[in-house]
């Protein structure tokens, strides 16, 4: 009888200390609203709208793989004061987000609830796939899910971002309204330039960027005998030396990336996704790039790089690793040197010297 | 979510909007001064041609409000509130509206099965040849905005089908408690809490079965865990449990009697790549007769009527300390885990005399095991395992067992393993094993997993 005293004394006690009305001593409720972002890309637009009036947390790192996040005790800590969660969505982060919310312990941030904000909502989904089986890979049922790596994509998620601070912090809208504007702004003018979007309307561009007819309209709009084609910078304009080229990518995370910059992915180093390329399939890579199916590899960060390597030794193709999140390479520090720095890689891949996969 | 309602209205919206700024862009333009002038036969029959679009497009989306103004309300289902299962649905393209809807509702479904090949090297015996030795079906969803629930259906292949776990959790309730009810595996260190086919090795080690049978500790009861307020934020998790054990030799009164747990732990993120939990684990229950004493009196030809006591009181306290290494660049490739738990049972025990009566006398003993795995590419494994063990009805019979295992991954819905285990018994301990004092074992070990099979804990 002793010991179970002793043993109900400890329970009880443990108890009462979380209820204790000091425990909120312990995590007192700043006046910022408290967004936990899955992904850096994330965290890094919600910063750049919210500023110094939101306390902001990021659960994964740029150089990690955003399908196997460990769903760490310690996120659920993060997450149990959080106002807001912000999730990519698209399945991209079913394998973690899931146990860290249900143990959290917060109602607040729960799927379904008003602080549970997925971030492709409104995004156009490319590659939802129209049967569904393990036998094509790991696939995701709602599309592909890597839609930020087209920065067009980041207005919308931009706008759903802006419309969860607001709701959380109504006394602040006028704040993240101006932040909003000030992150799609320089997005605008990061991805077509200054002088053309003061020249044709940030609107207009996007819009016809969206709708797949910004080529024909660039070259269909002529101003003072050149056409608009001329006035295109930003990523657009650096990236036009690789429009219409073929490129090999590792995974299917670079699908995005290659339909709004006009690359054509003629093939996987995965033969499935998340499948680890076989010897053969990789035999097969060989020759096809050996008759110059493509010439440059794009890889990621966070995977083994022995395939690349083997396959830029074999047929002389040039090899790059390409971050997709923020802080996935030291220089993408946020969204936009996260997209000069793989512009920068990905022209210099196709017209200047080879970097190599490395390591 | 928060994903829109009604994608019609919204699109009709969206047009709308797009229409008046590109009017208000033109606007604009044709406002603004004359440097630089747009090529303007060309640019300016672009440019109608596309107000004009604008303007059918308009159109056409009014009248389409307008009937529907006028239809009877819309029947496409809301988004359902609950997590998505991860693969199960069809996609939005592939299914209408209602159906997909159905679909959504339903709980994430998933099976695993191990197929288990034994042999002794040493012997012939029943364990000897293949079999599949479980199969699971797994049946998950949350209820309602405040509650989930995780049933998991156990197929064995030498017993009836049976309810391994079925629990509801809260998810809403204050002061970061989480309360589950059902039946579940309790909270005594990590192993005695993973499913068969989440164990790192084939078998279960030996402390644990000799401490608590063959199955994992379960409860029919109750469970209350509390995260613990603290200065530095650390995750410190007391979890309380109490119900009526199901089997076990720890915990198996003859009477229906409660057993409490107590698990207090902690976990730490040392690195960013190392992360290490500490943990606490106290139990008391009643237990039975020991199965010695039971033969005993069977065999006892001479005995006269003995009624051994069918509750006796039996604790297990328990530490367990889990070290994770994976850098987070390559966690898919690299990882260390190194496990360790000791366990300590104090329990009553009654005994068969020389002069054959009954004394009751009190035991300790201990156990435990050390786990060590090593993650070298995607695809392999490999670990080894060193058990220690009493037993918690013996003074004195003693085994200690030494594991190899090699792990092969082929995606991670597919497990391939094989494992060496020698395992070494004093005297007393081999009559319990048909008098085998050594014994060499080999497991082949094939765990496919098929559905949307939840993440398991970290």
């Amino acid at each position: 009888m002793k010991y179970s005293r002793r043993f109900l004394a400890l329970a009880a006690v443990t108890t009462l200390w979380a209820l204790a009305p000091h425990s909120d001593a312990l995590h007192a409720a700043p006046a910022r609203t408290r967004v936990v972002a899955s992904l850096p890309n994330l965290g890094s637009i919600a910063a750049a709208i919210g500023g110094d009036r939101i306390d902001l947390t990021t659960i994964a790192v740029g150089t990690q793989d955003a399908h196997f996040v460990d769903p760490k005790p310690s996120f659920m800590v993060k997450l149990r004061s959080a106002d807001l969660l912000l999730i990519n969505g698209l399945d991209l982060e079913v394998g973690w987000i899931p146990p860290i919310t249900q143990g959290a312990r917060n109602a607040k941030i729960l799927q379904g609830a008003a602080g549970y904000i997925d971030c492709s909502t409104g995004v156009q989904v490319m590659e939802i796939p129209s049967s569904l089986s393990r036998a094509e890979g790991d696939v995701h049922p709602y599309g592909n899910p890597h839609y930020l790596t087209d920065p067009l994509n980041a207005e919308v998620v931009a706008g759903t971002i802006a419309e969860a601070l607001k709701r959380a912090d109504p006394a602040s809208a006028d704040a993240f309204e101006e932040g909003r504007k000030a992150f799609v702004k320089r997005l605008h003018e990061s991805l077509f330039g200054k002088e053309l979007v003061d020249l044709v309307g940030a609107v207009k561009l996007a819009r016809e960027a969206r709708a797949g007819t910004l080529d024909a309209f660039l070259d269909g709009t002529s101003i003072g005998g050149a056409t608009l084609r001329t006035r295109l910078g930003g990523w657009l304009g650096k990236m036009q030396a690789v429009r219409g080229k073929p490129v090999v990518t590792y995974h299917k995370d670079y699908t995005y990336f290659a339909a709004r910059f006009g690359m054509n992915v003629v093939d996987y180093v995965e033969p499935k996704p998340g499948i680890q390329p076989s010897a053969k399939h990789l035999e097969d890579l060989v020759g096809r790039l050996k008759q110059g199916e493509a010439h440059v590899i794009i890889t990621r960060p966070f995977v083994e790089h022995r395939s690349t390597d083997y396959l830029a030794q074999k047929t002389g193709v040039t090899a790059i690793i390409l971050p997709t999140e923020v802080g996935g390479a030291p220089q993408a520090t946020d969204f936009f040197t996260l997209f000069d720095f793989v512009t920068g890689q990905t022209v210099q891949a196709f017209t200047g010297p080879a970097p190599g996969a490395g390591g | 979510m928060n994903r829109c309602r009604h994608p019609f209205r919204v699109s009709a919206l969206t047009a709308l909007v797009l229409g008046l700024v590109s009017a208000g862009e033109l606007r604009a333009q044709s406002a603004a001064p004359p440097a630089p002038s747009p090529d303007p036969p060309g640019e300016m029959n672009a440019l109608r041609k596309e107000i004009q679009d604008l303007k059918d497009q308009v159109r056409a989306l009014q009248e389409k409000v307008a009937a529907l103004a006028t239809a009877a309300p819309p029947t496409v289902a809301t988004p359902p509130p609950e997590p998505a299962p991860p693969s199960v649905p069809l996609p939005a393209a592939a299914a209408s509206a209602p159906a997909r809807s159905q679909n959504l509702l339903n709980p994430a479904i998933s099976a695993v099965f191990q197929a288990i090949g034994s042999s002794s090297l040493k012997r012939k015996d029943d364990l000897n040849g293949f079999d599949l030795s479980e199969a699971e079906v797994a049946l998950q969803s949350v209820v309602d905005p405040y509650a989930k629930v995780d049933m998991f259906f156990s197929f064995p292949s030498d017993a009836s089908p049976d309810v391994e776990e079925g629990y509801v959790t809260t998810l809403a309730l204050p002061g970061s408690m989480q309360l589950k009810g059902g039946r579940f595996k309790e909270a005594f260190g990590k192993w005695n809490t993973l499913h068969t086919h989440a164990f790192p090795t084939v078998d279960r080690p030996d402390a644990l079965v000799n401490f608590f049978g063959e199955e994992s500790l379960t409860n029919d009861g109750m469970s209350l865990s509390v995260l613990i307020p603290n200065p530095k934020n650390l995750y410190i998790d007391s979890i309380t449990e109490v119900g009526t054990a199901r089997e076990g030799t720890a915990f198996n009164s003859q009477a229906r009697s409660l057993t409490w747990v107590e698990h207090l732990s902690a976990f730490f993120t040392p690195s960013p790549s190392g992360n290490l939990e500490l943990g606490l684990t106290a139990a008391f229950g009643r237990t039975g007769p020991s199965g010695a004493l039971t033969q005993a009196i069977d065999a006892c030809g001479s005995c006269g009527p003995l009624t051994p006591r069918s509750s006796l009181a039996s604790r297990v306290q328990g530490l367990d300390v889990t070290y994770k290494w994976r850098p987070p660049r390559m966690n898919v490739y690299r990882s260390l885990l190194w496990q360790t738990e000791v366990l300590r049972s104090h329990r009553d025990l009654e005994v068969l005399t020389p002069a054959l009566t009954l004394d009751s006398s009190s035991v300790s003993s201990l156990g435990g095991y050390t786990y060590l795995e090593w993650q070298w590419t995607k695809r392999w494994r490999a670990g080894a395992r060193y058990d220690l063990s009493g037993f918690p009805d013996s003074r004195r019979a003693r085994l200690w067992a030494a594991s190899a295992v090699l792990k092969f991954q082929a995606s991670e819905f597919q497990e391939i393993r094989f494992q060496i285990k020698h395992t070494q018994r004093n005297d007393e301990a081999a009559s319990r094993f048909n008098g085998e004092a050594d014994d060499n074992r080999v497991f082949f070990e094939w765990i496919p997993v098929i559905g949307a099979h939840g993440a398991h804990k970290f």
